[in-house]
């Protein structure tokens, strides 16, 4: 079956890499406003999404992930092929590619950056590959990877980030004792085989690119990719400036427009106000020990409380007050944009009697008391919890709201010594096995720190990971998500879209559902 | 000069016992705050292992007096340290974005000399008529309103809708850097200068009613002369120590000025630092800020004592 798949997509290659045959401008330089700066230009060792959006701008994957976020496309590879057992791909690589400093791509590149990323002693993202066992070079341009158990995501996680082509040599070049100190000198000035070549970084003021023109990837009519010749990305943390930059012309894009903001910036005849389909999902997480850390009884142990809080929430009304109606209700804790999402209709719609009926049932017919936690200075957080706090007090739920800044909130809440708080996701690999580790499965990380576990549902997620089958495997997720939205640990709220705005000349950026900024069919026309 | 060389070695003196102090106390300070640089940094996904990890990669899991050893050995050989966010060494941090915080803050303190003095003699000449109370009324809604909205005013009348001036940036050339930081310099300067208007406005008041100024206008000495050399030499010792005390409170400003207009200066630097509590560059901006206004109460004194030769004796 694999084996068919494999060569459908080898047929596939024959295809341009599909891109919207717009006609596009070739030439000029895009200024883009980020809210923040990235950090660490490593693949393998960065871990915020300041580094992970932007990062396939200057490297490659072997597949890349299709704009819609939910599949994959031909990258630095250009087929595979699974053995019947499922242990050994074999993956050809694409011929003449190279780096942005005109040294060709080799597979021993390709191998060492696999066996970089694989290496459970570096990073945080190694997990994504758990299951390889060896990587080897079997031609000059195959490579073979051995897998210890059989692995239904590996090729969706060579088109994950992490498993950029970085060039061998000249990052074993780079000063430094350890790999890790290595990775920092060369992520200074990263060099890889994506759209942009690396000029320049003043950190927290503005990083310059320039076209890659060595870059492998034509257009639909068969134009050279990329469209621009430059690229900057300047740093602006304000909201408010960073809209007025834009609005004054001295930028020609801008990302996390507020979205109080949203409409005002779509009436405006001079901009493209865009709103992305994200994986994005906003939700409150609920604290569902047995006991506090402060000994008391906690009363969202019981799974009748937790749903009673979900049905008192009118998420529509949530959705417009905080939102601005941007935002759309969820259908399970994972966003309608990850694969495998199942439920019908609106998670938990808004029933106040059925709340309260609950609540009795479960002995708080006099209502409680909640505490959560709120980011200081946040006003999504302050939005969301001062709307619930109103919704709750009609069944009886005080909802009390202690502001802490964000170190002390990741301690109390990796502590455990919290009761709420409000939290969001972004999927980083089209597949739902990186949500569900962290949500559902208690191993990984006590299940988003709710403390909540499943054996049912560790089992079943322990099966989707060497399940081959698709149709079995989303038989898997579904109940999962069943199990867990009938004991809901969390509260789902609204998934979001990533809003970014441009001036109306700024063409072909595409932002996918996993956050990846795609400028490489960027252009701006006259 | 009346300044003795005695006093000013004295005065470089007492901010070794300062310095020091200001060592041990940031250090026991930023680990005592809930919370830590590793978790912080890679966030609520982590886990346990990961953060103990990268806890032991960069010494986080050693004793705290062994800590310090390191971190007063590594300043006496010149280094900070590293970044734990940024990745890159904290001395490296300090030399790039301190400049624009210093270029950011001194010109605030001269446009804030330059609004305040001669408002504040005419406001003082005229004192309690319609002039006095026009122009300290002004300066109070400068006092009154929170920079930040200021900030947000100037920028939307400014630069977005007269286009005279860019918004935010910090500039490449000297020029560009006065042209560039005119907005977020004046968005200081002017709760400053409504502090020091009042404040000189006030001494020359009490100055101008003093015995030795009818004195030396008795003498038959010009109007230009008495105000010079009389009136304002004195009238502007407080002055100067309210300006010195005030470069604190002006570099306090520059942190909410540098986010709004975009600057990239050490406050904005230290407010992220706090909250990543990323104790290195926490350590070494406090060390600089230290340092900075060490001087800046020094220079102070020093020009006081110029001024007013009881004080260096």
């Amino acid at each position: 079956m694999k084996k068919l798949i494999g060569a459908l997509f080898s047929i596939a290659i024959a295809l341009a890499v599909a891109l919207p045959a717009a006609a596009a401008t070739p030439g000029g330089k895009l200024v883009f406003a980020r809210y923040a700066d990235s950090l660490l230009l490593d693949p393998v060792y960065n871990d915020a999404n300041v580094d992970i959006w932007i990062l396939t701008n200057l490297y490659d994957t072997l597949f890349l992930p299709t704009d819609d976020g939910k599949d994959v496309q031909p990258g630095l590879a250009t087929a595979w092929q699974a053995a019947d057992d499922g242990l050994t791909y074999t993956i050809t690589l694409r011929q003449g590619v190279k780096f942005a400093d005109g040294t060709a791509l080799t597979a021993d590149d390709v191998k060492w950056s696999l066996e970089r990323a694989a290496n459970p002693k570096n990073g945080i993202w190694n997990f994504l590959l758990a299951s390889v066992d060896t990587v080897a070079v079997s031609a000059p341009d195959t490579i073979t990877i051995k897998l210890k158990q059989p692995d239904p995501v590996l090729i969706k996680a060579l088109a994950t980030f992490n498993t950029a082509i970085l060039p061998q040599k000249a990052y074993e070049a780079s000063p430094g004792a350890t790999d890790e100190e290595k990775a920092k000198a060369f992520a200074e000035h990263p060099l890889g085989t994506g759209p942009f070549k690396f000029v320049s970084w003043e950190r927290n003021v503005s990083m310059k690119l320039t076209r890659n023109e060595n870059y492998w990837r034509k257009d639909a009519e068969g134009k050279q990719l990329p469209y621009l010749d430059a690229m900057e990305f300047v740093t602006i943390p304000d909201d408010a400036t960073r809209i007025l930059k834009l609005q004054a012309g001295e930028v020609d894009g801008s990302e996390f427009i507020p979205y109080a903001r949203v409409a005002e910036l779509k009436a405006d005849p001079n901009l493209d106000m865009q709103l992305w389909p994200s994986t994005k999902v906003n939700f409150l997480t609920l604290n569902v020990r047995p006991t506090l850390k402060d000994g008391s009884k906690n009363p969202m142990a019981d799974p009748r409380v937790r749903q009673a809080m979900n049905y008192a929430i009118d998420k529509d009304a949530l959705i417009k007050l905080v939102t601005f109606d941007v935002a759309k209700p969820m259908i399970s804790f994972m966003s309608s944009s990850t694969p495998y999402v199942s439920g019908s209709g609106p998670a938990f719609p808004y029933d106040q009697a059925k709340a309260k009926a609950l609540l009795a049932d479960a002995g708080y017919g006099d209502g409680l008391d909640v505490t959560s936690l709120a980011l200081a200075g946040s006003a999504d957080d302050t939005a969301i919890l001062s709307t619930v706090q109103q919704m709750w007090s009609q069944v009886g739920i005080r909802l009390k709201i202690e502001q802490v800044d964000n170190a002390t909130r990741t301690a109390r809440y990796r502590g455990g010594d919290f009761q709420m708080r409000v939290s969001l996701w972004t999927d980083d690999i089209a597949d739902p096995n990186e949500i569900v580790s962290y949500f559902a499965d208690f191993k990984n990380i006590e299940s988003m720190h709710t403390g909540w576990q499943d054996k049912k549902v560790s089992d079943l997620f322990d099966a989707s990971l060497k399940e081959m089958d698709a149709g079995k495997r989303a038989a898997q997720y579904k109940e999962i998500q069943d199990i867990y939205m009938a004991a809901p640990p969390i509260i789902p709220l609204y998934e979001s879209p990533y809003p970014v705005a441009f001036r109306k000349a700024v063409k072909g950026f595409v932002q996918i559902p996993l956050g990846n900024n795609i400028f490489v069919g960027a252009s701006v026309e006259k | 000069m009346p300044i003795s060389l005695r006093y000013v070695v004295l005065r470089l003196l007492q901010i070794v016992p300062t310095f020091f102090l200001i060592m041990v106390v940031v250090f026991v300070l930023v680990r005592l705050l809930p919370g830590d640089p590793t978790s912080t940094m890679i966030g609520d996904r982590a886990t346990d292992a990961d953060v103990a990890r990268i806890n032991a990669q960069l010494g986080l899991d050693r004793p705290i007096v062994v800590q310090f050893g390191i971190f007063v050995e590594q300043f006496f050989q010149g280094e900070l340290g590293d970044s734990i966010v940024n990745r890159t060494s904290v001395l490296g941090l300090i030399a790039h974005r301190l400049p624009a915080t210093l270029f950011l803050t001194a010109f605030a303190a001269l446009l804030a000399v330059f609004m305040a003095v001669p408002l504040a003699f005419i406001a003082a000449l005229r004192h309690d008529s319609g002039v006095d109370g026009a122009i300290r009324s002004a300066f109070q809604v400068g006092l009154s309103t929170p920079v930040f909205y200021l900030g947000i005013l100037l920028l939307t009348l400014f630069a977005a809708h007269l286009r005279w001036f860019p918004v935010g940036g910090y500039g490449e050339t000297f020029g560009d850097k006065l042209y560039h930081l005119f907005l977020p310099a004046l968005t200081l300067a002017l709760s400053l200068s409504a502090v020091l208007m009042r404040n000189l406005r006030n001494s020359i008041v009490e100055v101008l009613e003093a015995e030795y100024v009818d004195f030396a206008r008795a003498k038959g000495l010009k109007a230009r002369v008495v105000l010079g050399k009389h009136v304002l030499r004195n009238a502007v010792i407080p002055t100067v120590t309210l300006l010195g005390l005030n470069i604190g409170t002006l570099i306090g400003g520059a942190v909410i000025t540098e986010t709004v207009f975009a600057v990239p200066g050490a406050g904005r630097l230290m407010i992220d630092s706090i909250y990543g509590r990323d104790y290195p560059v926490i350590q070494g901006l406090t060390l600089a800020f230290a340092i900075v206004v060490s001087l800046v109460f020094l220079v102070t004194d020093l020009v006081q004592a110029a001024l007013d030769p009881r004080v260096g004796a």
